[in-house]
């Protein structure tokens, strides 16, 4: 089923929590609302639920206009972040509890219980209580909780938060594949960018309740539509430079990097990926910095180094070794760089 | 380091931090010791003067049964067979009065609890000072200017909803949750003395005088702000999540108030129920104007003991040991439900 958010507006008393927002989500597509808290998009996802009201515009599922419909006649499953397992039924009664509200008879309620347990291999388990189950466990309850309707949209917000990392990981392939093989619309929030860039077909990106840009993460990290994009995807983050553009070439004091736009124009910012800059021992360079600091993390180093008190951070290999407060040569590679206008934020692009 | 401690190291310092040093300890028991004869004794000597004739309570103290002082069956005798019929009539009265109100009190205050956690109410200060205003008018009316009070309750009303669908409208200033509870609260500082009066009349004019039914509004009235504010409490401790994954999952209000909130719920139900109960039972100043013959309950079987031949201690004693056995029986088995740790599991990992 898709949905679609027609100019969404949701406000608590003075502060506008969603501004405006747009979304087309396919049917069977997995989207993920990404940005830092706050951003408004937990807000969101609890509108399409029907947990919230919704100020101004429309919310569709499937060709069905939403806005006054009740939570339980939307058909949408919701994951909590807190995973919200009611402690005092077991397993199987906290799978069952949707499809018995709907009046599914006993022995038809079983069956999909055992079979949804099944599907998140939670067959064993299906008499224990919620507190007896460890974290990955109880999530595992919540997302069987979601799936035993066959809901028309699946809801999840920061599922896997409170997951320790490297059970994280693990859950979040579980989630994708699930996904796939149940073909389910879903709209999964989280702030995490990993999260977002492994599991979505395509992120939304959302700051102070406005939506930022929409595309695949690989679009999304290769071609951001403004600064907050451009600084929030990425890690470590992208570099920015303050300066101006003279003549096509890019020049701020300290530093000059030929052919980077077209004309002349003032206030510009400069964005370059850690990845796209490499130190050299000798050739042609267009930044020269004071080495900061050297931080291996296994297969990486990340070294940082100081341009007039900016700091300048390099992705190099992890052979890489170089001593502190020593001066250094940066090469950019100029296909790689994001002119953004300082004023506005936004990405100047040229025709090409 | 050395490991040679001083001697006020040896009583004063644990030897390890999972430890008590030995004069603290000793200390702490000795208080402990002291509070528990202290709670104790009263109830060994209540049983102790059950069992004695008249002559022994006044010759003195007596303390052990069989030792100093021959135990007879004669006030449990009296009590049982003599009285008989006006010894159980009151206990009855006591069970059927607190019982019902208590769990009349629960039921309703909890959902009152509930709906004030949950719930934003909004009510307009201007339309209930409007309301208390032609209520007043309305009163004023029927007893100064002889209105009959049917007309008089009729165009008051009437009054209020033209007044509210015209002038209401502009009022902005509006009451919110928390003076809603403030005034169930409220309820409860007038001293029960100031109010029995008026309560009396009331009974009175309605003919329920000595019933149960008086006995039990009444305490359902009188306990109810305790449960709201109890249970309000209590509420929202549960997480909200809880109650909005119910209602995605299809669960009406009433459904998730009833097959998860209540069921998370039952510490709280439970230590409630025990408070308003106790209240209930030994309540004296309400049943005492309430009630003379049919209705009379326990507390003031006790108190009718000192009445003409001065403090009749054996037979006191006699009816209030049975008079806290069913409220220590009902403690113990209600002591289960209040544990800590429902909600392990509801949330996070």
């Amino acid at each position: 089923m898709k949905v679609q958010l027609k100019n969404i507006t949701k406000r608590f008393g003075d502060v506008v929590a969603v501004n405006q927002v747009n979304l087309d989500i396919k049917e069977g597509e997995f989207l993920v609302l990404l940005g830092p808290s706050g951003c408004g998009k937990t807000t969101a996802l609890r509108m399409i639920a029907g947990l919230e009201s919704i100020d101004e515009g429309d919310i569709y599922i499937g060709d069905k206009r939403v806005n006054d419909v009740l939570p339980k006649y939307r058909d949408v499953a919701m994951v909590f972040q807190s995973y919200a397992l009611y402690p005092h039924m077991t397993v199987a009664a906290n799978i069952g509890y949707p499809l018995k509200l709907r009046g599914v008879d006993k022995t038809e309620r079983q069956e999909a219980i055992i079979n949804t347990a099944r599907l998140v291999r939670l067959d064993e388990l299906l008499d224990r209580y919620p507190k007896q189950l460890s974290g990955g466990q109880r999530q595992r309850v919540a997302l069987a909780r979601a799936i035993v309707r066959r809901p028309q949209v699946f809801l999840m917000d920061e599922p896997l938060s409170n997951l320790d990392a490297k059970l994280r990981g693990k859950m979040r392939a579980e989630l994708k594949h699930l996904q796939h093989e149940l073909g389910i619309t879903t709209i999964y929030v989280t702030h995490d960018q990993i999260e977002a860039m492994t599991l979505a077909q395509r992120v939304a990106i959302m700051s102070q309740g406005v939506l930022q840009q929409i595309n695949t993460p690989k679009n999304i990290y290769n071609d951001p539509d403004n600064l907050f994009v451009a600084g929030f995807i990425g890690s470590p983050t992208m570099n920015f430079l303050n300066g101006e553009l003279e003549d096509g070439d890019f020049v701020m004091t300290g530093c000059r990097i030929k052919k980077v736009g077209k004309g002349s124009r003032e206030n510009i910012i400069l964005g370059i990926r850690p990845e796209d800059m490499q130190i050299i021992a000798n050739g042609e360079s267009q930044i020269q910095a004071m080495l900061y600091s050297v931080e291996l993390t296994g297969d990486q180093t990340i070294v940082t180094a100081k341009l007039n008190e900016i700091d300048l951070t390099v992705r190099e290999d992890k052979d890489y070794s170089g001593r502190i407060d020593q001066m250094v040569q940066i090469r950019v590679d100029q296909s790689k760089i994001f002119l953004f206008d300082a004023a506005s934020g936004k990405r100047i692009r040229y025709e090409t | 380091m050395s490991t040679k401690r001083s001697i006020y190291q040896i009583l004063f310092e644990a030897k390890s931090i999972d430890d008590v040093a030995p004069v603290p300890k000793t200390l702490t028991y000795i208080i402990l010791g002291f509070w528990t004869f202290v709670c104790l004794f009263p109830l060994y000597w209540l049983i102790v003067t059950s069992f004695k004739i008249p002559i022994q309570v006044h010759d003195g103290p007596m303390y052990f049964p069989g030792i100093d002082f021959k135990p007879s069956m004669h006030a449990w005798y009296y009590i049982f067979v003599d009285l008989g019929n006006d010894t159980l009539r009151p206990y009855f009265n006591t069970i059927i009065v607190s019982i019902s109100s208590s769990i009349i009190a629960v039921v309703i205050g909890s959902m009152a609890g509930y709906a004030l956690t949950r719930i934003t109410y909004q009510p307009k200060l201007g339309s209930v000072l409007m309301f208390i205003g032609t209520l007043v008018l309305t009163v004023i009316s029927v007893v100064w200017l002889g209105l009959a009070w049917p007309i008089a309750l009729a165009s008051g009303l009437a009054l209020y909803v033209v007044m509210l669908t015209t002038v209401g409208r502009r009022f902005k200033k509006s009451l919110h949750n928390n003076d809603i509870a403030f005034f169930m609260i409220s309820q409860r500082i007038l001293p029960p003395v100031a109010v029995v009066i008026p309560i009396y009349v009331l009974f009175q004019r309605i003919g329920l005088l000595d019933t149960h039914a008086a006995l039990i509004i009444t305490y359902t009235a009188v306990n109810l702000p305790i449960v709201v504010w109890l249970m309000r409490d209590f509420f929202e401790s549960i997480p909200m999540d809880l109650e909005e994954s119910a209602a995605l999952d299809g669960a009406s209000r009433y459904r998730v108030f009833f097959t998860i909130i209540l069921p998370l719920s039952k510490p709280g139900l439970a230590a409630t129920f025990l408070l308003v109960l106790i209240l209930c039972w030994n309540e004296y100043l309400i049943a005492l104007f309430l009630s003379t013959a049919n209705a009379q309950t326990l507390p003031l079987l006790v108190a009718a003991m000192n009445a003409t031949r001065g403090p009749q201690w054996w037979y006191m004693a006699v009816v209030i040991i049975i008079m806290i056995t069913p409220v220590i029986a009902i403690t113990i088995v209600l002591q289960r439900f209040i544990t800590r740790g429902l909600l392990i599991g509801a949330v996070k990992g």
